[in-house]
C-alpha cells in the first residue's frame, strides 16, 4: 500500500502512486468502455471549431455551466444585512444548506439562515404548519429582531401565500402580532439571485413603510437630508460598503445603507460567536422613507425596489456597478448634486492617484483583449473600466442579463473606439463562452471561480473578479468601488498580466532571457 | 590611484572625438562631461557606467567589490538579453562590512573570487571596484592578478569607482578594462572575410536579434558584439574582425578607436534605429568589409536586402502615418543617438519639437541640424522643471525618454514612451521601427491621457487645474543620464 501512517499522502499525491494509476487504468480498460483516444481527441478538437460554436449558440433548451444563481440566494444576501435579522426560507431545507455553504465558501464566515423544512406531506397539503412551527421555533431559538421570509421553488409551485400564512402564524402565536416579518416570493424559476435581492429589498421597505402588512399605519414621508443606499448583490460587499461609508463620511453625507451585510460577513475571531453583527437597524430601515433620494449601485439588482421607492417621492438614481475613474466620477457627482455636499479634497486626490496609476501602467493593458462574464451590472462596470484603460472587452457575457442589458452593454461598447468588434451576450452561459474563447481568442478572462475550467480548457488566464470566488481567499474584503476600489481592480488585472509574462518566460535556458525583474 | 588618474586622463584624450580634439589641453583634463554640480540631481556614477557596459557579457561572473549598496541596488536591472548563459544576471558581491573597511577587503575579495570559480567555473571573473574599497586602498588590480595566477583563469579588474565621475566615464573605463585585459587574449577557431564587431550595442530587449537575421542572410558574421549577448571568448578574440560598427558613440569610442590603432580594424559610427539609418549601416559594413578584401558582390546582395526590407518596413508603417502625422515629439535620449531616432520619427510623420543632445557629439549635432533644420531645438541639459514646463505648456504631444524621466511626463499629463534601457520592446532594425511606431501610436491614443488632462469634473473651473503650483521635481527626480 502506498499509504502508511508515518507519511499520510493527501489526495494531491496519493492517487499518483503506481498502485492507483494501475487501478484507474484497469478500471478504464475493463469497465468504462472508453472511446478510442483518437476519437476523443477528434471530438475535443471539434468543440473548438466555428462549426461547433454555431451549433452551441443554436442551443435552446439546455443550459451548460450557468453564470448565475437562484433568487433565494439573493434573498438571503439581502436579509442578513438588517440588524439581528434571520433569513427564513419557506420551502425545502436542502436549498437553504446550499445558500449557507455558498456564502460561507465565498466570505469564509458562517451564514445564519433557517428553513421551514417542508417535506412531502407539506407539498401535498400546503406548508402552513411548517410556517407556523418554523416561525415559532426560529423566534424562540435564535431571538432575532426580525425574521425575513422568502421562498424556494417548492413553496412557490404549490402556491403558498406568504402574507396569509404569516398572518395566520401570528394569530396562532408563533411570533408577537407587532413583530416584524417582512416577506418576498422568490421562486428560482424566475430571474436569478439579483431578482431575489430585489424582491427581498422591496419586501422589507414595503413592510416598514406601508404599514407592516396592515398591522400598523403607513408611514407619512417627511423629507429630510438623508440618502438611502443600495449596494445590490455584490461579492465585494464587505470591502465595498465600508469604502462607501468612508466616501460618504468624507463628504459629510447623511446616509442609510440599506442591507448592510459588511459586518455579519466579517466578524472578528475574539472568542465570541456572533450570529448577527452590524446591519441596518430596523429603525433606520423605517426612517429611510423620509430620505430625499435613494441610490442604487446596481440597476438590475433593484428594478422593483426603486420603482416602489419612487412612488414615495424619492429621487432615485441607479448606477451599473460604477467602476473606474469615469464611473466613480459620475457616482460622486450624483451624490454631491443630490446632497449639496462638495466632493472632498481627499477624494479628489484619490482620483488623481488613480489616474496616475493608470498612466503608469497603461502600456501593459492597452490593446489587450478581455472576455468578461458576471452579473449584468458588474459586466457593465468592468467593461467600462477596461475601455477606459484602452483594453478591449471582446466578449461580455451575462447569464442573467436580458435583452435590455444586452442593448445597453452593446451601446457602451459601440461608443468607444476600443469597443470595436466587441460583443455583449445576454442570457448565455459559460459553455457559450467556451466556444467564444476558442473561436475568437482573447488575452484574459475575467469572471468568478467557475472560470477556472475555461482557463484550463482554453488557456485563457482567469482574473478572478465576481461572485462566487471559492478558490481564492479574502478578495471580498477589498473594495472595487470608489477610486481606491478601481485601484484594486487595476492591480488584480496587472498582477495577472505580469504573472503571465513571467510564466511565458520562465523556462530555464529556453525563454528565460526575458525573465526580467523590471516590468 | 595614480594609474587610475592616468587612465582617466588617457580616456579624456580621445583623438577619435572631434569635440575632444577641439579643446585646449586644460579643458581636456577636465573631461568631456560637465562637472557634477553639488546639490543638483544627477545621473549614475562611473561604477554604474562600467557595470552596464560589461554586464551584457553573459557567461562571466560579474563580482562587485564593495558594500551592499552598489550591487544591491543594481543587480539584474538591465534588459540586456542572452541567448545562452544567464550567469551574468546573478548578483555577485563581496558585501563588505565594517571590519573589512577597517582592515581592508582584499582577502575577502580574493576568497570571493575563489568561491565563484569553485562553484560556477565561469570562463572569467570581472571584478568591479567601487568607492569604499577604492578609498581604503584595496588594490583590486593586484588581487585580480594573484587570483588569475592562482586559479589559472582570467580575472579582470574593472577600475571605475563611482566617485571618479559620471556614468559615461565609467563606460569608457570599462572599455579600457577589456582593451587591457580581454581583447586579443584568445584566437577564434577560424576567420572569414565577413567578420565584424559591433561595439556599444547591448542587446536590450533582444534588439540585436532583430538585426542579426539580416547579417546572417548576407553571410556577415558578428564575430563579437561588445557587449550585448556576448560570450567571454568572443570579446577575447574580437581583434580578428575585419571591421567594426560603433553603435553608442560616446560610450565605447575608445574601444573602437584603439582597436583600429592596435589591430587595424576600421570602424564607422552607425545606428540601427530608423529605416534609413539601418540601411546606411548595412551599406557601410559592406563597404568596409569589401575594403578589407571581401568580394565586391557583397554590396549588391546588401542593396537587394535593403531594398526588400525598406519596402516591407514602409508598408508596415504606412497605416500609422495618418494617425501620427503632425504629432509633436519631445525626445530626451541618453545613450541612443538622438539623430537616428529623429530620423526614425520623421519617417513616421512626427514633428520633433526638441531633442536632447546632452551626450551627442558635434557630429551628432550637425546631423540633427541636417534633419531638423538649422533652428533645430537642441536641448543640452534640460532640468526636470524645464522639461515639465515644456510638456505642460503642451508644446509636445508625447515625450520619448529613459525610464527615470517618465514621471515628469506623466505628472504633466503627457504620454510617454520608454526608449532607453528599461523598455520592453525592441526598436532596432526595420522591424523595430514598425514596433516603435506602433508603441507611439498606442501611447498617444491611450484613453488615460484624455482622462488625465481633464480636471475632475466637479472642479468648476478647469483652468485652475493647470495653474496649481508645480510639483517639486528638481530634487528627487533625477534627469536621466543614461
Amino acid at each position: 500500500m502506498p499509504q502508511n501512517p508515518d507519511n499520510v499522502l493527501d489526495h494531491f499525491n496519493l492517487f499518483r502512486q503506481p498502485e492507483y494509476k494501475e487501478m484507474f487504468e484497469n478500471k478504464k480498460k475493463n469497465f468504462e468502455n472508453p472511446v478510442a483516444d483518437e476519437e476523443l481527441e477528434r471530438v475535443r478538437e471539434w468543440t473548438k471549431t466555428e462549426e461547433y460554436r454555431e451549433q452551441n449558440f443554436a442551443r435552446e433548451a439546455l443550459t451548460v455551466n450557468p453564470a448565475k444563481a437562484c433568487q433565494p440566494l439573493g434573498a438571503v444576501f439581502a436579509a442578513v444585512g438588517f440588524q439581528e435579522t434571520i433569513p427564513f426560507v419557506h420551502g425545502s431545507q436542502g436549498c437553504v444548506a446550499y445558500y449557507r455553504s455558498h456564502f460561507s465558501r465565498h466570505f469564509k464566515e458562517p451564514t445564519s439562515c433557517v428553513s421551514s423544512s417542508m417535506t412531502e406531506d407539506a407539498a401535498v397539503f400546503g406548508g402552513l404548519n411548517n410556517m407556523i412551527d418554523g416561525l415559532a421555533n426560529t423566534y424562540n431559538m435564535y431571538k432575532p429582531k426580525m425574521i425575513s421570509v422568502s421562498t424556494t421553488c417548492m413553496a412557490e409551485v404549490i402556491g403558498d401565500d406568504l402574507n396569509a400564512f404569516i398572518k395566520t402564524a401570528k394569530e396562532k402565536g408563533s411570533v408577537p402580532q407587532e413583530y416584524d416579518v417582512p416577506f418576498a416570493h422568490t421562486p428560482a424559476f424566475v430571474g436569478s439571485h439579483i431578482t431575489g435581492y430585489d424582491n427581498v429589498m422591496k419586501g422589507v421597505v414595503e413592510h416598514f413603510w406601508d404599514g407592516k402588512a396592515g398591522t400598523a399605519p403607513k408611514l407619512e414621508r417627511v423629507p429630510n437630508e438623508k440618502i438611502n443606499f443600495f449596494g445590490g448583490f455584490d461579492g465585494y460587499t464587505v470591502g465595498n460598503l465600508r469604502e462607501i461609508k468612508r466616501i460618504f463620511n468624507s463628504m459629510n453625507v447623511e446616509y442609510t445603507i440599506m442591507g448592510d451585510n459588511s459586518d455579519v460577513w466579517d466578524t472578528p475571531t475574539d472568542g465570541e460567536f456572533r450570529m448577527y453583527d452590524g446591519g441596518t437597524t430596523l429603525e433606520d430601515a423605517a426612517d429611510a422613507v423620509h430620505a430625499k433620494a435613494t441610490i442604487s449601485m446596481q440597476e438590475y439588482c433593484t428594478e422593483k425596489t426603486l420603482k416602489f421607492i419612487e412612488t414615495k417621492g424619492h429621487e432615485v438614481v441607479a448606477f451599473n456597478h460604477p467602476l473606474g475613474v469615469k464611473g466613480t466620477d459620475e457616482f460622486l457627482m450624483a451624490i454631491s448634486r443630490i446632497t449639496g455636499k462638495p466632493i472632498s479634497a481627499e477624494l479628489t486626490r484619490e482620483r488623481g492617484r488613480l489616474v496616475d496609476a493608470i498612466a503608469d501602467s497603461s502600456a501593459h493593458i492597452h490593446g489587450k483583449k478581455f472576455a468578461i462574464y458576471g452579473d449584468p451590472d458588474l459586466c457593465i462596470g468592468l467593461a467600462s473600466f477596461l475601455l477606459e484603460l484602452g483594453a478591449e472587452p471582446t466578449h461580455v457575457l451575462s447569464s442573467n442579463g436580458g435583452k435590455a442589458w444586452e442593448a445597453k452593454m452593446q451601446g457602451i461598447l459601440d461608443a468607444s473606439p476600443f469597443g470595436k468588434g466587441c460583443h455583449a451576450y445576454g442570457g448565455r452561459d459559460l459553455w457559450h463562452m467556451r466556444s467564444l474563447l476558442f473561436t475568437e481568442p482573447v488575452d484574459f478572462l475575467i469572471g468568478n471561480t467557475y472560470g477556472k475550467y475555461l482557463d484550463r480548457d482554453t488557456g485563457t488566464p482567469l482574473i478572478r473578479i465576481g461572485f462566487p470566488i471559492f478558490d481564492r481567499h479574502h478578495y471580498h474584503r477589498y473594495p472595487v468601488w470608489g477610486y481606491q476600489g478601481a485601484m484594486n481592480v487595476l492591480v488584480w488585472i496587472l498582477d495577472k498580466i505580469f504573472d503571465e509574462i513571467d510564466r511565458n518566460t520562465n523556462v530555464v535556458a529556453k525563454s528565460d532571457y526575458s525573465f526580467d525583474i523590471i516590468r | 590611484m595614480t594609474s587610475l588618474a592616468n587612465k582617466i586622463q588617457d580616456v579624456f584624450n580621445e583623438p577619435g572625438c572631434d569635440k575632444n580634439q577641439g579643446k585646449s589641453d586644460k579643458e581636456r583634463k577636465k573631461g568631456c562631461t560637465k562637472q557634477l554640480q553639488p546639490g543638483a540631481a544627477a545621473g549614475g556614477c562611473a561604477f554604474d557606467g562600467a557595470k552596464i557596459a560589461l554586464q551584457p557579457i553573459t557567461d562571466v561572473a560579474h563580482l562587485v567589490h564593495g558594500p551592499i549598496a552598489c550591487e544591491g541596488n543594481s543587480w539584474d536591472n538591465r534588459g540586456a538579453k542572452s541567448s545562452g548563459s544567464q550567469l551574468y544576471r546573478t548578483g555577485f558581491t563581496t558585501d563588505i562590512n565594517e571590519t573589512d573597511v577597517i582592515f581592508g577587503g582584499e582577502k575577502r575579495l580574493f576568497k570571493a573570487i575563489k568561491e565563484i570559480i569553485d562553484k560556477y567555473d565561469p570562463p572569467a571573473v570581472f571584478v568591479y571596484q567601487t568607492c569604499v574599497p577604492a578609498m581604503i586602498g584595496d588594490d583590486i588590480g593586484a588581487v585580480c592578478k594573484a587570483a588569475a595566477a592562482k586559479f589559472n583563469k582570467p580575472v579582470i579588474p574593472v577600475i571605475s569607482p563611482g566617485f571618479v565621475g559620471p556614468k559615461n566615464l565609467g563606460n569608457k573605463l570599462a572599455g579600457e578594462a577589456i582593451l587591457d585585459h580581454v581583447i586579443g587574449t584568445m584566437e577564434p577557431e577560424y576567420t572569414t572575410p565577413y567578420d565584424v564587431n559591433i561595439i556599444g550595442e547591448y542587446n536590450l530587449s533582444g534588439e540585436l536579434w532583430q538585426v542579426k537575421p539580416l547579417f546572417d542572410e548576407l553571410g556577415i558574421r558578428i564575430l563579437s558584439c561588445i557587449s550585448g549577448d556576448a560570450k567571454y571568448k568572443e570579446v577575447a578574440w574580437s581583434h580578428r574582425a575585419k571591421a567594426s560598427m560603433m553603435v553608442c558613440s560616446k560610450a565605447m569610442i575608445n574601444v573602437a578607436r584603439k582597436m583600429e590603432e592596435r589591430y587595424d580594424i576600421p570602424f564607422f559610427e552607425g545606428s540601427f534605429y530608423g529605416i534609413e539609418d539601418t540601411s546606411d549601416s548595412l551599406r557601410e559594413i559592406a563597404r568596409l568589409l569589401i575594403e578589407k578584401g571581401a568580394p565586391a558582390e557583397l554590396m549588391e546582395r546588401t542593396e537587394a536586402v535593403i531594398a526588400r526590407e525598406e519596402a516591407l518596413a514602409w508598408k508596415s508603417i504606412e497605416p500609422y502615418r495618418a494617425r501620427l502625422a503632425g504629432k509633436r515629439v519631445l525626445l530626451i535620449t541618453g545613450g541612443v543617438k538622438s539623430w537616428s531616432v529623429v530620423a526614425a520619427l520623421q519617417e513616421a510623420g512626427c514633428e520633433i519639437v526638441g531633442t536632447s543632445v546632452k551626450k551627442s557629439t558635434k557630429e551628432d549635432k550637425e546631423k540633427i541640424k541636417e534633419l531638423m533644420g538649422q533652428d533645430a531645438h537642441m536641448i543640452d541639459d534640460m532640468t526636470p522643471r524645464e522639461m515639465y514646463k515644456m510638456l505642460k505648456d503642451a508644446r509636445a504631444d508625447i515625450m520619448l525618454s529613459g525610464g527615470r524621466s517618465q514621471f515628469i511626463s506623466l505628472k504633466a499629463k503627457m504620454p510617454w514612451l520608454d526608449i532607453n534601457q528599461e523598455r520592453h520592446h525592441a526598436y532596432m532594425g526595420y522591424v523595430g521601427m514598425a514596433e516603435l511606431v506602433k508603441e507611439i501610436d498606442k501611447a498617444l491614443y491611450n484613453p488615460v491621457w484624455e482622462q488625465a488632462r481633464r480636471a475632475a469634473p466637479w472642479e468648476t473651473k478647469p483652468s485652475e487645474m493647470f495653474s496649481e503650483p508645480e510639483p517639486e521635481l528638481a530634487a528627487p527626480t533625477a534627469l536621466a543620464a543614461e
